[in-house]
């Protein structure tokens, strides 16, 4: 697999995952901060991304998968720029994450677990965000967005157009 | 209360019993006949504790516990039957069969699924689930392995056995919940030498053998206990026929030999006794010999011969051995000698496992009988006597798979004999131009004693596949010789014959067939020793 | 003494969260004091007397867990903070990280010292990328000031700090599911026994304790066991966050004594009820708990209180359900998550969350029949207890007592062929769907 060659963590990314390394008395203990590396490092944990996470910390490819599907908050392979998680757990969806997930629908075009044609967006609905107080909430890749009115999810979208419009994307 | 190496009083089911303290509840209760049911415990394996099929009811614990980990301890009262048990059982089997397929009737693990066991003895008779069954993915895991995801039941024992047997770690469960699966790395398939115990292991037909795929109903088949010829590792295998042919093989139990397993080597290494090449019929000066007629046409040539050596192989057991000895004495003047197949490659596993690089499985049998330089010395003289040209009449053992003949330099050196007799299981070079050609059986085929790597006896048994009832195998051959040469008055089975060879051999002193059992002994174990031990399960 | 507050007495001010504020406040002083003038079995024991129990959920006496870890053994032991906090409706912890770390640091230097351990993780579930960073930047502070690392402030004491993000993964906040996670695996679970004090973190002796718990101890020792027993009820005492969310009109997180009112939480704390409503059901600590009726209101929020009243203070997070809850939509999001986050492992857990999930969707949708009001609490029954954790157990605990208190509703939705939100968006399918099944 050419693409899995031409990976590489940058000099400052191996510093980090050696020192991560120090913190840990297994090697393997260090897997799942240095998935967070990879994807910070590859912009997503596809298939060659876990392979190269695996060959670099020799572990078995398929404990590396098993680890990343088993969790739901890694940037898997395909995610838009702009990854909306609209939390959809009980307190949330009593003060309207439902209409939230619908405004997004409308606004983007992309139905749960779609991504926009431009590739910008991503629309997922999530698991308790831990933010109940201030429902409804979006997470937007690492950042969250809370007490959100139906207004503000549109002002949010255009925020993250102009965003990557000036990061020339 | 009571050390490691004391016994500990608990109570099962009501009745007061003692056992060997550290053991787990089912493991205890097994020595009082308690089978409690399991899918992912495996002898082998670590436990994993997670399909809580065990649960028994403990006065210990409010919560009924998992009797694969939980240990006995003293006063520990445990019932299995109770009310709080048969509910977590039947509260399992309920659970296990909602999103199962229940697919048995096109489903290879029908007959030996444990699902399906369990089902019978502790699932309800019908399901109160109405809703559509999740749906998993099914594909190749593997060139030999493929998953049907909907009937896996996320045991792990698949999963474990390459962390810890094989060491290989090729499979994983991805997702989670009631979307997991076992799976493998895009483009990193299962494949390795013990892949196939995966298979043999999995509590239900989620991973299924591409070999054995459709091939047979498993209550169809019969099966026969006995030893892999595939190196002088000597596994314990169960050889499954339909009809004759030949299925499949699975390991048998053998805690001194193989555990629980078996390497793929053996495992698909029998397709040679349906091979174009078998052969299947006795030859002479180029027309066939009946069978009735083979040990005739071998006296014959035998009895004009000045010189008469013996080329043996390392499949032949020790009562085919034995008799060769005895023919050979009574001829005078002639050798004996082997030939022994190229080394292979060891393979060690983190799980103990070893496939050893000596692809022979009775080189020790055979020195036991015919003497420790067999296949050095004697192989060497017999090479330069064949190159010399001063050998009349030989007699050339070529079996195992029989494909390679004896090898590169004996093939050669074979046709250099005056007159030739080749004992085979495949045509080839090394039967062309020969005086008399006779079918030779192949491993699985035969019946009788080999000694592996580590001097251990281990019987080997016929399953009797269709090849080899077209024609008398050497042990019959070579008696019916010796009929002829009035060594015998009529041929013995194959424990016969070891009782003889256990009367004149210090090595096989005192071991009979039915003591090696299904599981084999030790050479210097000697029976009075294994009585006192109470002999083989 | 009147009550004060102790995790957010500042937590509006700018620079609550800095090394400069927490040490004007009096910050480390405590956890100066137990490094260099307690003996580690006098800490442990003052927190028994304390009677200091976890606030993560189990309210297991948090001295008598420390106790458990023996004291003389060839491996490293080692401290894993839950700050996973991911039952619904829980929202505490994360304050006290974002606001208030310093206060974690401190708990966990005066935690490791009675213990006499040198490494602590800090398990913080992955979507808090936020306090991640700010519990990192507290830590590298604290280093730098030699807080932390080989001679904790100025003593002879080593103790390392180490944030382990998780990756989105509800069952990493159960105690061993999240040691699993930190080892590097899918974060399932252990068999219990051994349990973690014995053979925790990697095969060693491990105390695992929740922020907030940890967070006490600054103060214990400040005030001492005997004042501090003295807040709130004897068998639960001491200062709780409070999480209110759902249908009040100001949620949020409220610091009061243990054993305060769940009515004057939700009337006065939170504001009352949203939009001048009538109230309808409460879950009070976290999704996980029996759901409580309007009538049910009037109990105490502590341990004791709770669990005779037959759910459980848990993490105290409060959801509140106005008069114009379905409770079969409640019902089916609450089974959507516990389907969406069992691990899998246990067969009863991960068969079972998807089936109940399966039922109240069905429901929800008008397929309801009136027999599945028996087979959700039958189906809870064959959950309950018989899984390696309580996952299981959480997602039963509501399912069997919502549809018990409010059968009505599903009553309802069974013969109007479906939920009101669901009858209402798809006015065409009603009947036909219920008449399907």
């Amino acid at each position: 697999m050419t693409v899995t060659e031409t990976l590489a963590f940058s000099d400052e990314a191996m510093k980090k995952y050696e020192w991560l390394l120090s913190r840990y008395p297994t090697r393997k203990a260090a897997l799942l901060p240095t998935l967070r590396i990879a994807e910070s490092e590859f912009g997503e944990l596809g298939v060659p991304q876990m392979k190269y996470v695996a060959d670099l910390m020799e572990i078995p490819p398929a404990t590396v998968f098993g680890v990343v599907t088993f969790y739901t908050h890694y940037r898997r392979a395909g995610v838009g720029k702009y990854h909306l998680q609209v939390c959809s757990t009980l307190s949330c969806a009593l003060r309207g994450s439902g209409d939230v997930v619908s405004r997004v629908t409308e606004r983007l075009g992309i139905g749960v677990g779609e991504t926009s044609e431009c590739g910008l967006f991503t629309l997922s609905k999530v698991e308790c965000l831990g933010s109940c107080d201030t429902a409804p909430v979006i997470q937007c890749n690492d950042d969250y967005h809370e007490g959100l009115s139906l207004e503000d999810v549109d002002a949010l979208i255009e925020q993250l157009r102009q965003e990557a419009g000036k990061g020339g994307a | 209360m009571s050390d490691s190496n004391s016994t500990v009083r608990w109570t099962l089911n009501g009745t007061e019993v003692e056992n060997e303290a550290g053991m787990t509840i089912m493991e205890a209760a097994k020595v009082h006949g308690v089978d409690i049911p399991q899918f992912c415990y495996h002898p082998g394996l670590s436990i994993a504790g997670n399909c809580r099929i065990c649960m028994v009811e403990s006065n210990r614990s409010p919560k009924p516990v998992i009797s694969c980990s939980e240990r006995i301890a003293e006063g520990l009262e445990i019932k299995t039957q109770s009310e709080v048990a048969v509910d977590a059982r039947n509260s399992v089997m309920e659970f296990q069969l909602i999103n199962h397929p229940l697919d048995c009737p096109v489903c290879d693990k029908a007959g030996e699924c444990v699902l399906q066991d369990h089902s019978y003895e502790h699932g309800p008779d019908r399901s109160r689930f109405v809703e559509d069954k999740n749906i998993r993915h099914t594909k190749e895991l593997g060139p030999t392995i493929d998953i049907w995801g909907n009937r896996c039941i996320v045991c792990t024992r698949c999963v474990r056995f390459c962390d810890e047997i094989s060491g290989t770690g090729e499979l994983c469960v991805v997702e989670r919940g009631d979307r997991s699966v076992v799976d493998v790395f895009p483009g990193v398939p299962i494949d390795n030498s013990l892949a196939g115990n995966t298979v043999d292991i999995c509590p239900v037909g989620a991973l299924i053998s591409s070999d054995f795929k459709y091939e047979a109903r498993v209550w169809n088949m019969d099966k026969t206990s006995s030893v892999c010829g595939g190196c002088s590792r000597g596994c314990n295998v169960e050889v499954e026929t339909l009809d004759g042919f030949v299925k499949r093989l699975t390991p048998r139990e053998n805690l001194d030999v193989n555990d629980w397993w078996m390497c793929d080597h053996g495992r698909y290494g029998w397709r040679h006794l349906y091979a174009d090449s078998r052969l299947e019929s006795a030859q002479h000066d180029g027309q066939a010999v009946s069978p009735t007629g083979t040990s005739g046409a071998l006296h014959q040539l035998l009895s004009s011969s000045s010189s008469t050596a013996f080329l043996v192989d390392p499949y032949m057991t020790c009562e085919e051995l034995h008799l060769v000895r005895s023919i050979a004495n009574s001829l005078g003047g002639s050798t004996i000698a082997g030939w022994l197949p190229a080394a292979g490659t060891e393979e060690t596993f983190p799980g103990g496992f070893k496939i050893s690089a000596d692809k022979h499985p009775n080189r020790k049998g055979a020195e036991h009988v015919l003497g420790s330089d067999l296949f050095t010395a004697s192989a060497d003289q017999l090479k330069s006597a064949l190159s010399n040209g001063s050998i009349d009449t030989l007699v050339a053992f070529v079996g195992g798979d029989g494909f390679e003949g004896a090898g590169g330099e004996w093939n050669d050196l074979i046709s250099k004999a005056g007159k030739r007799i080749v004992f085979a299981t495949q045509q080839g070079s090394w039967c062309d131009g020969a005086d008399l050609v006779v079918p030779a059986t192949a491993p699985l085929e035969k019946e009788g004693v080999w000694v592996n790597e580590d001097d251990r006896a281990q019987r080997t048994r016929s399953c009797r596949s269709l090849t080899s009832n077209h024609f008398p195998s050497e042990l019959v051959v070579l008696q019916e010789l010796q009929v002829h040469m009035d060594l015998r008055n009529r041929p013995l089975s194959a424990a016969g014959i070891f009782r003889e060879l256990s009367e004149t051999s210090d090595a096989f002193s005192g071991h009979s067939h039915s003591g090696l059992g299904d599981s084999g002994s030790p050479l210097s174990q000697r029976p009075a020793a294994m009585s006192s031990e109470g002999g083989h399960s | 003494m009147s009550f004060r507050k102790i995790f957010t007495p500042y937590i509006h001010e700018d620079k609550c969260h800095s090394l400069k504020f927490y040490q004007s406040k009096g910050g480390y002083e405590q956890a100066r004091k137990a490094l260099n003038d307690w003996q580690p079995d006098d800490l442990i024991e003052t927190v028994k007397a304390a009677n200091l129990r976890g606030r993560g959920g189990a309210g297991f006496p948090t001295g008598v867990k420390w106790g458990f870890v023996p004291k003389q053994v060839d491996k490293p032991k080692y401290l894993a903070v839950n700050a996973d906090e991911s039952e619904p409706g829980t929202f505490k912890d994360r304050l006290i990280m974002e606001k208030n770390p310093h206060l974690l640091l401190e708990g966990i230097i005066i935690c490791c010292k009675a213990v006499g351990i040198h490494h602590a993780y800090i398990y913080i579930r992955g979507e808090f990328v936020f306090g991640a960073n700010r519990l990192q930047n507290a830590i590298d502070r604290a280093y730098s000031e030699g807080i932390l690392g080989e001679n904790c402030l100025g003593s002879d004491f080593k103790l390392d700090v180490t944030v382990h993000r998780g990756a989105g993964a509800y069952i990493c906040g159960e105690e061993t599911g999240m040691l699993t996670s930190i080892e590097g695996d899918r974060g399932q679970p252990k068999l219990k026994p051994p349990f973690p004090a014995v053979e925790g973190l990697f095969g060693c002796p491990t105390v695992v304790n929740n922020v907030e718990t940890l967070a006490n101890l600054p103060y214990i020792l400040e005030i001492g066991a005997e004042e501090y027993r003295k807040i709130g009820p004897e068998n639960s005492p001491g200062p709780k966050l409070f999480c209110v969310s759902g249908h009040v009109e100001k949620p949020g997180v409220f610091e009061l004594p243990m054993g305060v009112s769940l009515r004057t939480l939700i009337d006065e704390h939170a504001g009352g009820v949203w939009k001048g409503r009538k109230l309808k059901a409460v879950i009070p600590g976290g999704s996980s708990a029996h759901v409580l009726t309007a009538d049910e209101c009037d109990v105490a929020m502590d341990i004791e209180s709770l669990a005779a009243a037959g759910t459980m203070l848990g993490s105290a997070g409060v959801i509140v359900m106005d008069e114009t809850t379905c409770m079969v939509d409640a019902l089916l999001n609450i089974m959507r998550f516990y389907h969406h986050e069992s691990c899998g492992q246990c067969t009863p857990c991960r068969e079972g969350t998807g089936w109940l999930e399966k039922i109240a969707h069905r429901i929800a949708v008008g397929g309801g029949r009136i027999e599945d009001l028996d087979l959700v609490t039958e189906v809870c029954d064959r959950m309950v207890g018989k899984t390696i954790c309580a996952l299981a157990d959480a997602a039963a605990f509501p399912a069997e007592s919502i549809v018990k208190k409010f059968r009505e509703d599903f009553v309802a939705a069974i013969e109007n062929g479906g939920s009101p939100a669901w009858v209402k968006r798809h006015p065409a399918n009603t009947g036909g769907a219920a008449a399907h099944v």
